[in-house]
């Protein structure tokens, strides 16, 4: 029985002997290898910023929105806060208002929520303090607003002026006091809804007020805990149909409603159902190149026997059994695939690093990835090895040495 | 009807010469397929060689010499007849059993030399330790000894291509005494060289021969038979004198 190492090393020197030919052979593998790691590296770090991002935008949160007027009133806000499970609850009303602050007038998106979206929202306030159900003429700015809009910086206690339109073309302006700046956030774009830095919050009683309405845009709404975001939503719904008439039938075709119910565990479903679209691609893309890559192996190795008979016989003069021929080969070619899985789990990990900090999410690289890959490249290697190195220990000593 | 016997030795030995005999064939018969046609190369062959005898090989081309080394060496096996080698029969011994008989106890040398050109002199004539290698012995130290021996102790490092053809045989004959053989099988092993280095090689394999060894070679050379105790001749697959 052949000393490992000894064998380990014969095995090495091989390799070693034809450097270019054994690194160009890696090439599938390492290219195969990296592209796992990096995807999986990518897609974790994706989840992770999906999972940040969603937390920003608040906890446990239900969003009822709707694009016609006249649909949503106090009664169902009450409806909403008294929906077992809901913790809190606000109604919103929006507003392109035109803001005046010193000599400066800009286009700022004015949102009236209730003192409940602070918590439902995550608004975090980093000057001054959010308003309660109390206050009337009092706004909290986001970031940007208060620092970026206007030549001056806003500060709290300052006051803004604020003019909207009616809906029958007349409008109004209102002195607004400053309560609260909200804390900036990283650039958003995945929550797709309002940036809140570039947005201005009031009393959502004070903007229908002004506006002279007695409707909402929407409602958002959370729940005390993420296990019944989903039952919760459901109910909400159902009541809310029944409240405006949807007939019983209609009550699971979300068309036929006025208005549109989502919630953050639905978000977070479909964030796992694109990561899992894409693991599915990945997968594919892997196994090709692998396919690909223990092609490879296993071609260099048959060019490796071939070249090699005549050693293969002498070995076998020497006393070297078929078993030790077949570990040397097969050693020969695990490394061969090792070596390629270490560099490509290398190259994968530099590259998802790059990919990562370019699109400017979360650099997170789970160090199991290394072992995966190199276990992967290790059955490749393996599997690879098989065929040429029973070939090789099958050789007959006598045909081998005369070989050449 | 069977008769077994402990040793089924050759009629021509007395049985307390038993333990000096290396080698004893036994009528083989060796005969190659070519299609549907059985082409016979050798024709029954007889052939004892004991502990410490130089038997030299002779004969034209083609006539069966190699055939007949690879069956003594354990790299093949006979159509028919029998091997006997230290008095073990060969038919019984399974191919693994046969490589660890070669590793151990036959040394093999080439007219090629057959060395590994990634190796250097040194690991050369480890290689065959790495398979086979005996508890008493300090393989290390005996590949550098004989390296010495073979005039190559400032060679060790030194890979086949910076060695000159003598050299390299030279190495090749360290080698095959790495697991101190019964017996040393060489098939024209100055079939390469030069005179000069021959005679180098040659001496070599005198001075192994008076130390004890048992060698069986091949050779074309007139000259070489004076080396040896005695020369067998080989003709078309058959023995002209023993
Ligand atoms: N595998 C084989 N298949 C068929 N014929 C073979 C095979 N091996 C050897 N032979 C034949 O057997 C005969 C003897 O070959 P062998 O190599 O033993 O000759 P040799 O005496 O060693 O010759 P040389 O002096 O040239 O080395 C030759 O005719 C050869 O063609
Ligand atoms: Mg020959």
């Amino acid at each position: 029985m052949i000393d490992i190492r000894q064998a380990f090393s014969l095995a090495l020197g091989s390799i070693g002997s034809a450097k270019m030919r054994s690194a160009l052979t890696m090439l599938g593998i390492i290219i195969g290898v990296a592209a796992v790691v990096a995807n999986v590296s990518i897609g974790v770090s994706f989840n992770q910023f999906f999972t940040d991002e969603l937390d920003t935008l608040g906890s446990n949160f239900i969003i009822i929105y709707s694009q016609d007027v006249n649909i949503f009133y106090d009664s169902e806000l009450e409806l909403i806060r008294n929906t077992p499970g809901v913790e809190g609850a606000s109604a919103f009303n929006q507003q392109m208002a035109e803001v005046s602050y010193l000599s400066g007038t800009k286009q700022i998106d004015v949102q009236g929520v209730s003192s409940d979206a602070q918590q439902i929202s995550n608004l975090e306030v980093e000057v001054g303090n959010f308003f309660t159900d109390k206050d009337k003429y009092t706004a909290v700015l986001g970031q940007e607003v208060a620092d970026g809009k206007f030549d001056q910086e806003v500060a709290v206690k300052n006051y803004l002026d604020i003019t909207f339109r009616r809906q029958d073309g007349t409008t109004v302006t209102q002195k607004f006091r400053v309560k609260g700046i909200l804390t900036g956030e990283d650039n958003a774009f995945v929550s797709g809804g309002p940036d809140r830095d570039a947005t201005i919050y009031i009393p959502v009683a004070t903007i229908n007020e002004l506006l002279n309405v007695t409707d909402y845009g929407g409602f958002s709404a959370n729940t005390e805990d993420s296990e019944s975001v989903q039952a919760v939503s459901d109910e909400i719904d159902k009541r809310l149909a029944r409240q405006l008439g949807v007939s019983a039938r209609d009550l699971d075709n979300a068309d036929a409603k006025p208005y549109r119910i989502f919630n953050q565990a639905e978000i977070i479903e479909r964030l796992d159902q694109l990561a899992d679209s894409l693991t599915i691609l990945i997968t594919i893309i892997a196994t090709v190149a692998l396919l690909v890559g223990s092609i490879g192996i296993m071609n260099i190795m048959l060019v490796t026997v071939a070249e090699r008979t005549r050693e293969i016989g002498l070995l076998k003069s020497l006393g070297y059994t078929r078993k030790d021929i077949l570990i040397l080969f097969m050693l020969e070619s695990v490394i061969l695939g090792i070596i390629g899985g270490i560099l490509g789990a290398l190259i994968g990990l530099v590259g998802s690093f790059i990919v990562e900090t370019y699109i400017d999410i979360p650099r997170v690289f789970p160090l199991s990835l290394i072992f995966l890959g190199i276990a992967i490249s290790f059955v490749v290697g393996l599997v690879a090895g098989i065929y040429p190195a029973s070939r090789a220990a099958k050789l007959d000593p006598v045909e081998a040495l005369r070989h050449g | 009807m069977m008769v077994i016997r402990l040793y089924e030795g050759n009629s021509q030995l007395n049985d307390d010469t038993v333990m000096d005999v290396v080698i004893d064939i036994q009528n083989i018969r060796k005969s190659y397929l070519l299609g549907d046609m059985e082409v016979p190369i050798l024709h029954g062959i007889n052939l004892l060689v004991k502990k410490g005898e130089f038997v030299a090989i002779m004969g034209p081309s083609g006539s069966g010499k190699s055939t007949l080394m690879n069956m003594i060496g354990c790299l093949d096996r006979p159509t028919d007849g029998n091997v006997m080698l230290m008095g073990k029969d060969t038919r019984s011994i399974s191919d693994n059993d046969l490589a660890e008989l070669r590793g151990f106890e036959i040394g093999f040398v080439f007219q090629n030399f057959n060395l590994i050109p990634r190796l250097s002199a040194y690991e050369n004539v480890l290689l065959p330790t790495y398979s086979n290698s005996k508890v008493n012995l300090d393989n290390e130290e005996r590949a550098r000894d004989l390296l010495e021996t073979v005039g190559l102790g400032d060679r060790l490092d030194h890979k086949p291509t910076e060695l000159s053809g003598g050299q390299r045989q030279r190495v090749a004959i360290a080698r095959s005494l790495i697991n101190d053989p019964s017996l040393i099988l060489a098939d024209e092993p100055t079939g390469n060289l030069d005179t000069k280095t021959s005679t180098e090689v040659m001496d070599i394999f005198s001075s192994l021969h008076k130390g004890g060894c048992t060698i069986v070679m091949i050779t074309h050379d007139p000259e070489m038979e004076k080396y040896a105790d005695r020369v067998v001749h080989i003709r078309d697959g058959y023995i002209e004198n023993n």
